[in-house]
């Protein structure tokens, strides 16, 4: 069972059913006397169990062995309190670390732990060890919480070659709704009618019937292969979403394939222009391979597209641990989970958002006493979203804690010479600089004040890295609010060509808003900088040819403009002239030491010439 | 005695079809009716023990039927006949109070598999 085939899988699906544990225990903690955590919990502990067997994982597989026995216990009655529920988080943690270090061999989980769940699990009655729920036990007399039957999980599966599965599966539930209350019905009924519908689905009756009459009233139904009770029950992906079949692959090869089909594209775009202008036979084909191409590459970007949910799901449990260690009373909410991002991008925004999120709790929000004499609700809000906007995503970190000390903050810089002592108002934007200084804002903390330790520096240097942005806005009194924009994709983007004296640059599309003439009637000043009017808006300029330094010839008199738009924030940038948009392959480029802020990169071009990528978010 | 059956269908092909299936079991045909508003009336007149219902018909359709005939008579055993495609229809038609389906094109088997279940 060596096979590292097969200790990937074990990894991956061990990770989904721990993020789903944390999840139970969660929602089981805000409703100690609701089944359906503790159901799905032993549903997770008992896969996990057997994998890890399966695996000669022997300490995996006895700690989850543990687990579920105490879960059992619950489930047989035992009522949940919270020290019980902590000690199952704590158990959840274990297993995390023991799931990840298994495949290397990694130690083993504590005797204390092992210990304390055997303990409970024994609790002070009946001796409740090992047994799986084969029939339903004559069960010490349930928590008062809990009135009633406990009824069973079960998962039915329709003949495969019945024709409407989907009916008839519904005519089973109907059967089994004669029985009892159905609830935590997987996938939801409506999934029943979609066309990869497989048949297979799960619920939980709440019922005093024995199992031999359950099962006996869901073959009733007709064209039934399987009825499976409790803990042999096997849940489907959970969810509203359609139960299409999937199959796993190695993110690995996923990016091989990407940087395959960027080459492909530089490949076809060099063709487009050997062939432009050539009415033959030949453009023609081209034009065919283009599309084919393009539809590939928006192929293999949506296999990488993965819901942001994924990340986001790490951190309800993160902010209540926090919440418990700081002494605060925190609510997490947390929307868009279901908004997608390329693969690669979202696996960088784990550690920013920790980071951001942590400092929310940390020095954002205030304790209880503190809220409630500025007239708040004792418990603090932190909350999480994703939006997507054109073709980037934003996702927001917000507080309703006490907002940033500006005043503070803009004394300190004075003092440190790092701000003009002219600088009367300390804009969101110099604020975001100023916190992002390594040894700055430490130092505000240090001093009392509301300070944001390292996170903001690790935020924005990430998202600049993925050529996006992070901005703030703070209220005094109202909270704070992080907004970390990054592009929906990195390998592959549509980009715009501007030239500048001899050479050529890309300007990623995400962030153009549109084009314009540069017009020397419509400068104006704006902060002794040079700016530009566009529809009454009033737009500081940068001229790319000065950025550059591009040894110039005369600038030619008309002059084209892209309004650039990261945020809230424009900057016109002015070119000597615009090429046309290009799907660029972004190439991994290590920096130069001293390489200035406003590139982002290198690439191909259609023709064969390198061309450098200006990072928008550096030029706002 | 045995069971006697109203066959719904507004083609005649069917009904004769599953006349013959359902009499060749041992059933008695007691009516059929072409129309879902003739399934009623005949349904009030004849009570009998199972109906088979087209889905789709003239003057009220099969679901509609079912949801009249239950109305009246909530145990009505009715078995809807659906051609392939129409799940969503067989999906409201039990919705409505239907206790089974058969898919066309039938196998006598699974008919009459289905008729057990029914009156089971």
């Amino acid at each position: 069972m060596a096979d590292p085939k097969y200790a990937a899988l074990f990894l991956a699906e061990g990770r989904e059913h721990l993020r789903a544990c944390n999840q139970l225990l969660l929602d089981w903690e805000r409703d100690p006397a609701a089944a359906e955590p503790v159901s799905g919990l032993f549903r997770a502990i008992h896969n996990i169990k057997g994998m890890a067997a399966t695996m000669g994982y022997a300490g995996v597989a006895d700690l989850a062995h543990r687990a579920e026995n105490l879960l059992e216990a619950i489930r047989a009655g035992r009522p949940a309190t919270p020290d019980l529920i902590q000690l199952l988080f704590r158990s959840v943690d274990a297993l995390e670390k023991a799931v990840e270090g298994a495949s290397a061999g990694a130690g083993e989980p504590g005797a204390e732990l092992l210990r304390a769940l055997d303990d409970a699990a024994r609790g002070p009655g009946a001796p409740v060890v090992g047994t799986p729920p084969a029939t339903p036990a004559p069960a010490p007399k349930p928590a008062a919480a809990r009135k009633g039957p406990i009824g069973h999980l079960v998962g039915v599966t329709i003949r495969s070659g019945a024709s409407m599965r989907g009916a008839r599966a519904l005519l089973a539930l109907q059967r089994a709704e004669a029985l009892g209350r159905i609830t935590a019905l997987r996938p939801p009924a409506a999934a029943f009618e979609r066309e990869g519908f497989d048949g297979r689905f799960s619920f939980h009756l709440r019922t005093d019937v024995s199992v031999e009459r359950i099962e006996a009233a869901i073959r009733s139904a007709g064209e039934v292969a399987a009825v499976a009770f409790d803990g042999s029950v096997v849940i489907e992906a959970e969810g509203p979403q359609a139960p299409a079949r999937q199959i796993r692959v190695d993110l690995q090869r996923l990016d091989a394939m990407m940087k395959q089909v960027g080459e492909l594209v530089v490949a076809r775009n060099r063709l487009l222009d050997l062939v432009r202008g050539d009415g033959s036979e030949l453009a023609e084909l081209a034009g065919l391979v283009s599309r084919l191409v393009s539809d590939l590459q928006s192929e293999v970007v949506a296999v990488r597209m993965t819901p942001v949910g994924e990340v986001f799901d790490r951190f309800p449990r993160l902010v209540r641990d926090l919440a418990r260690d700081l002494g605060k009373q925190i609510r997490f909410e947390a929307e868009g989970g279901d908004i997608e991002l390329d693969r690669s991008i979202l696996d960088e925004l784990g550690d920013p958002l920790l980071h951001l999120i942590r400092n929310a709790a940390d020095h954002g929000l205030e304790r209880a006493e503190e809220r409630e004499a500025a007239g708040k609700p004792s418990e603090g809000r932190i909350q999480l979203s994703a939006t997507r906007e054109r073709r980037s995503v934003a996702i927001r970190v917000s507080d309703d804690g006490r907002g940033i000390d500006r005043g503070a903050i803009l004394a300190k810089a004075k003092r440190e010479g790092i701000a003009e002592p002219s600088v009367e108002v300390l804009t969101d934007d110099l604020l975001l600089r100023l916190l992002a200084r390594p040894g700055f804002s430490t130092a505000v903390r240090v001093s009392g004040v509301s300070g944001r330790g390292v996170g903001v520096e690790v935020a924005l240097g990430r998202a600049r890295a993925l050529g996006g942005s992070l901005d703030v806005h703070t209220e005094p009194g109202q909270g704070t609010t992080f907004t970390l924009r990054v592009p929906l994709t990195l390998a592959i983007v549509r980009a715009l060509l501007a030239q500048a004296g001899e050479e050529r640059y890309a300007v990623p599309l995400a962030y153009v808003a549109e084009t314009v003439e540069f017009d020397t009637r419509a400068v104006t000043a704006l902060r002794s900088r040079e700016a530009l009017v566009v529809r009454d808006r009033v737009i500081p300029t940068v001229h790319l040819r000065d950025l550059v330094a591009a040894r110039v010839d005369r600038a030619p008199a008309r002059r084209p403009t892209i309004i650039l738009e990261v945020g809230e924030r424009r900057t016109a940038l002015v070119v000597d002239a615009l090429l046309g948009q290009q799907d660029i392959v972004i190439e991994p480029f290590d920096a130069p030491r001293g390489m200035p802020p406003y590139l982002g990169g290198a690439t191909i071009l259609a023709d064969g010439a390198p061309a450098l990528i200006l990072d928008a978010a550096a030029l706002v | 005695m045995s069971h006697t059956v109203l066959v719904c269908d507004d083609a005649i092909f069917m009904r004769t079809m599953i006349s013959d299936i359902l009499n060749q079991a041992g059933f008695e045909i007691v009516g059929e009716a072409e129309s879902g508003l003739q399934a009623v009336q005949k349904y009030r007149e004849l009570k009998p023990d199972l109906v088979t219902m087209d889905i789709v018909m003239p003057d009220m359709g099969g679901i509609e039927a079912v949801r009249e005939i239950c109305k009246q008579d909530p145990d009505a055993k009715i078995l809807m006949c659906s051609a392939m495609g129409q799940q969503a229809l067989v999906v409201e038609a039990i919705q409505a109070g239907a206790k089974d389906f058969v898919v066309k094109p039938f196998q006598p088997s699974r008919v009459l598999e289905a008729v057990q279940r029914v009156l089971g």
